[in-house]
């Protein structure tokens, strides 16, 4: 067994017995041997469920929002893109610090179920270690700049604007609006998405390619100074649309624009394009 | 269903020379609940508008769309149409057919086809409107001003004498600003002393103004009729009440600082009135210097009281008072050149000096008592340089404005010098003469008469040797480096904004432009009212101003203000924003990109999914603040703030039309 997966049942049995939290949200092995879904554990006598394997992918954070006024503690083990997710939501007022135990996991890279090489959002991580915790579990390991994780949108920018167009109705062809990326989204936590909003005429319930089109590069301005950078949009996408390469190009542009930003790497720092100040760019008056 | 009723005007030749006003009237009958569709050559004028009445009445319109000019021109008048007409004022939509395109376009086909889709767009979005009613809120009856210079004295008289109640704060222990430093004003030479203090003590003395001086603005909330404002009294250590303002803690007090009235050239006491003439005319004690305060030692001017008015336990005071509008008067401060012009010495060289401190020196009640003097031995200056632009009309260096009173105080100076001093050599550098005042111009010929040299360029260096300094510039006019022996040198430094103004600004709740002064809200139609409602501008916070134009626009604010303050009740914005408690999720981004802190976020007794109680943030819109600009509404992702009359569905319907 290995050490991390001790130390996770370890800190989770103090956790729930002396009552600090009353439920911790961490991975156990489901039916798969190559998926790890995540554990919802209440009983401290329980704790031998959770387990720390290659495949623990799914972020851990969103959960929360199943039940955001629950009374209870709640104890989060919590990889570098899911410590950035909690900033996601502290920020945007969804969940309170003081409710959650964060239990951080130095975190070295999971891997794809299918390929069983490193995932794709693993391989682009930029903040493998908790950016924010409690408790932490492993060796920290430093903050990685990453740039070639913008390659695959450099590569878009070359294609002439007709040659664009056409990648993305050809990608969002394929969109079944399963809604997935949204409700795995850390960053796509309103009350009510605008998708479901039929009345007020942003876009229709029919299927059709450019009402996806619509949702996806809507998702994709709405999340735009916000996205984490967690890609779980891109690993629950069921047709394979590469949503990643449509923030990370928002990404890209808000940081030439208002210089470096990384949303979620604390819960203090506003996002560029939420908050107001004389300085803002105004070169269009 | 709506019945719309469509108005195309030719506005004269500016639409119609352009646009074929017929065709798009014809257009327009086919657009989705298009009833009825007319053009006219001029729908804003009296018959234009019976026009519209009757056809409301005789087609049974509910819905109007005009295609004219630019809403910021008629809307208004239209909306008034309406309303006369019999219907919702807000059913009423524009189509901008003038400025967004007859007036950019050439091409008569080309532009009519523009002009159909505008109208189309327009008869969308009328299908969508709403009515909208507007609600009343009540004004109080008492204005604030802030900054009692000379600005802010004037506006709290006109406002006062209307019969309205003013507070007047200033935050220096005397009221009177910048004007009473000056020694003669230009063109007329009048005493400037003699014409502001009189004004000080009608100030003083007026029954509906209650003065606040050595006080500053803290904290307003609210919005217009009803900004509710903290004002801190600083600490004075002198009972106002019990001192006679005899002065004789002043002769006493053993520790002489340099005095900021007399820009450092003179000298005051710990306890202190900044001049003879202050109003008040009694003293405050200067915390940072007092040696009583500061070591606990001396107490003199304790002792010598007569009535036993100094009080070293004095504390500050803070106070809320509620008001129905703000006038903004806090003038200007001059740049700091010494920071800068390491050309002119970096303030180095004692007799490098300003223009407020050559009004101190030459005035009668200054420092030298009008005598001119260099600051370095004391001796009369028999060679005077006046540089003009310091600061101002620098872009690269400074500031890229012109600061519009340097041109004449300069002649002013350069007058007095000769006058004052028979035998004295006078040189002018400048970049222009701007002299455009009634009987400005006169005065600077005069002054060239009188025998001052005007050099029309720029010194590029001044330096000490011996006792005398050498500037050393050029004479662009004939092309060649010229060199003056200066006893004194002058500077026309710029104006900016006073210290602490932009502060002011967020605290009150508007935005100063980049040079941080005070934004009007429409350089020509609105110049002394700001963005935020019931908040007005008068004087120099606005822009650099000469005393003529100060006192106009303090007028023209007050005028404002009582036109503000004689409503009882005030009608508000219908076209605001309104946050959908059911779909916000209490982010708070709205609350951020707000401009004029009119969003909060409050608690919400509410059930979850599951049905247990629990309270909610949500963000809820002050009515009275919001000015609709929509700035919280494209921020919100679930579009629960939305802007009436501006509402998300209504856009997307303008939008959908267009690809109909």
């Amino acid at each position: 067994m290995n050490a991390i997966q001790i130390k996770m049942r370890e800190v989770a049995g103090q956790l729930l017995s002396l009552g600090e939290v009353d439920r911790v949200i961490g991975w156990e092995k489901g039916r798969f041997a190559h998926q790890s879904p995540p554990a919802f554990i209440t009983d401290e006598t329980k704790v031998e469920r959770l387990i720390w394997d290659e495949y623990c992918l799914t972020g851990t954070a969103k959960y929360l929002l199943d039940d955001p006024y629950r009374a209870g503690k709640t104890g989060l083990f919590a990889r570098g893109c899911d410590a950035r997710a909690i900033n996601r939501l502290i920020q945007d007022g969804q969940v309170k610090r003081e409710n959650i135990v964060i239990i951080g996991i130095c975190c070295t890279g999971m891997s794809d179920s299918v390929s069983r090489q490193m995932a794709a959002k693993c391989c682009d991580c930029t903040h493998p270690t908790p950016v924010v915790y409690d408790l932490m579990i492993g060796e920290p390991v430093k903050p990685v700049a990453k740039p070639e994780r913008f390659k695959a949108v450099a590569e878009l920018e070359q294609k002439a604007a007709q040659e664009k167009s056409e990648y993305w109705t050809r990608q969002f062809a394929k969109c079944i609006r399963c809604y997935a990326c949204r409700n795995i989204c850390p960053a796509c936590n309103c009350r009510e998405c605008f998708a479901d909003q039929y009345r007020v005429g942003w876009l229709g319930k029919q299927h059709h390619t450019a009402e996806n089109q619509v949702f996806g590069l809507t998702r994709a301005y709405h999340i735009a100074d916000r996205c984490i950078e967690c890609g779980e949009c891109a690993r629950v996408c069921p047709v394979g649309i590469p949503l990643m390469e449509l923030n990370r190009k928002l990404i890209k542009d808000i940081q030439q624009l208002f210089g470096d930003y990384h949303a979620g790497v604390d819960s203090e720092t506003a996002p560029p394009l939420g908050r107001y100040s004389l300085d803002d760019m105004e070169e269009f008056m | 269903m709506r019945r719309i009723g469509v108005f195309i005007c030719h506005c004269g030749s500016n639409i119609a020379a352009t646009v074929d006003c017929a065709k798009v009237a014809e257009a327009a009958r086919g657009f989705p609940g298009v009833v009825y569709s007319a053009d006219y050559k001029y729908m804003c004028s009296e018959p234009g508008q019976e026009f519209i009445k009757a056809a409301i009445a005789q087609e049974d319109l509910n819905a109007i769309v005009v295609a004219s000019c630019t809403p910021r021109m008629h809307e208004l008048t239209f909306r008034k149409t309406l309303a006369n007409g019999g219907l919702n004022p807000y059913l009423f939509e524009m189509a901008n057919l003038r400025e967004q395109c007859s007036w950019v376009h050439t091409d008569k086909e080309k532009a009519t086809v523009k002009a159909i889709d505008l109208v189309k767009m327009a008869a969308a979005k009328a299908n969508k409107n709403e009515e909208l009613t507007s609600s009343t809120m009540p004004v109080h009856k008492k204005a604030l001003v802030i900054g009692a210079g000379i600005a802010g004295m004037q506006a709290a008289l006109d406002i006062a004498d209307a019969g309205h109640q003013v507070v007047l704060v200033e935050r220096e222990p005397t009221i009177g600003g910048k004007m009473p430093m000056l020694d003669k004003t230009f063109p007329t030479m009048d005493c400037s002393a003699c014409i502001s203090t009189p004004k000080m003590v009608e100030v003083a003395q007026h029954p509906n103004i209650e003065l606040l001086a050595y006080a500053e603005v803290t904290e307003v909330k609210g919005f217009i009729g009803s900004f509710t404002v903290q004002i801190r009294q600083k600490a004075k250590y002198v009972d106002h009440d019990k001192c006679t303002g005899c002065g004789l803690c002043e002769t006493k007090c053993p520790s002489k600082v340099p005095n900021e009235y007399d820009l450092g050239l003179g000298q005051r006491a710990c306890i202190y009135k900044p001049f003879a003439q202050a109003v008040p005319n009694k003293p405050v004690i200067d915390p940072l210097h007092c040696r009583k305060l500061v070591d606990n030692k001396c107490g003199l001017c304790a002792k010598v009281c007569p009535t036993g008015a100094v009080n070293y336990q004095d504390a500050e005071r803070l106070f809320t008072d509620t008001f129905g509008a703000i006038v903004m008067a806090t003038g200007y401060d001059l740049y700091p050149w010494e920071e800068i012009y390491g050309e002119y010495g970096y303030g180095r060289f004692p007799d490098v000096i300003t223009g407020l401190q050559f009004e101190r020196m030459v005035n009668a009640s200054g420092p030298t008592g009008g005598k001119l003097k260099r600051p370095s031995d004391g001796q009369e200056p028999k060679s005077v340089v006046f540089i003009k632009c310091v600061g101002s009309r620098e872009p690269a260096k400074a500031k890229g404005y012109c600061s519009r009173a340097c041109c004449m105080y300069t002649a002013k100076h350069a007058h007095q010098v000769l006058d004052k001093i028979p035998d004295a050599a006078v040189y002018v550098f400048y970049m222009d003469v701007r002299a455009a005042g009634k009987a400005y111009d006169e005065f600077y010929e005069a002054t060239l008469k009188d025998g001052a040299v005007y050099l029309r360029g720029r010194v590029s260096k001044i330096y000490q040797e011996g006792s005398k300094l050498i500037v050393k510039g050029e004479d662009s006019l004939l092309g060649r480096p010229v060199q003056v022996t200066a006893d004194l040198v002058v500077l026309a430094t710029a104006m900016i904004p006073s210290q602490g103004s932009r502060e002011l600004a967020q605290t009150v709740g508007f935005l100063p432009d980049l040079d941080g002064w005070y934004q009007e809200a429409h350089p020509k139609l609105r110049p002394v009212e700001t963005p935020t409602a019931g908040v007005f501008l008068a004087g120099a916070c606005q822009g650099p101003k000469d005393i003529p134009d100060t006192v106009a626009q303090a007028g023209a604010a007050a005028a404002k203000v009582c036109g503000l303050l004689s409503k009882s009740q005030l009608e508000t914005n219908p076209m605001t924003a309104r946050s959908n408690p059911a779909i916000c999720s209490g982010c708070g981004l709205c609350v951020a990109v707000c401009p004029y802190k009119a969003i909060q976020l409050i608690s919400l007794a509410d059930r979850d999914r599951y049905g247990k109680r629990i309270n909610r943030t949500v963000a809820d819109v002050n009515h009275g603040l919001c000015q609709g600009c929509g700035a919280c509404t494209v921020t919100c992702r679930s579009g629960a703030i939305d802007l009436q009359g501006f509402k998300n569905n209504q856009i997307l319907e303008e939008v959908d039309a267009l690809w109909r």
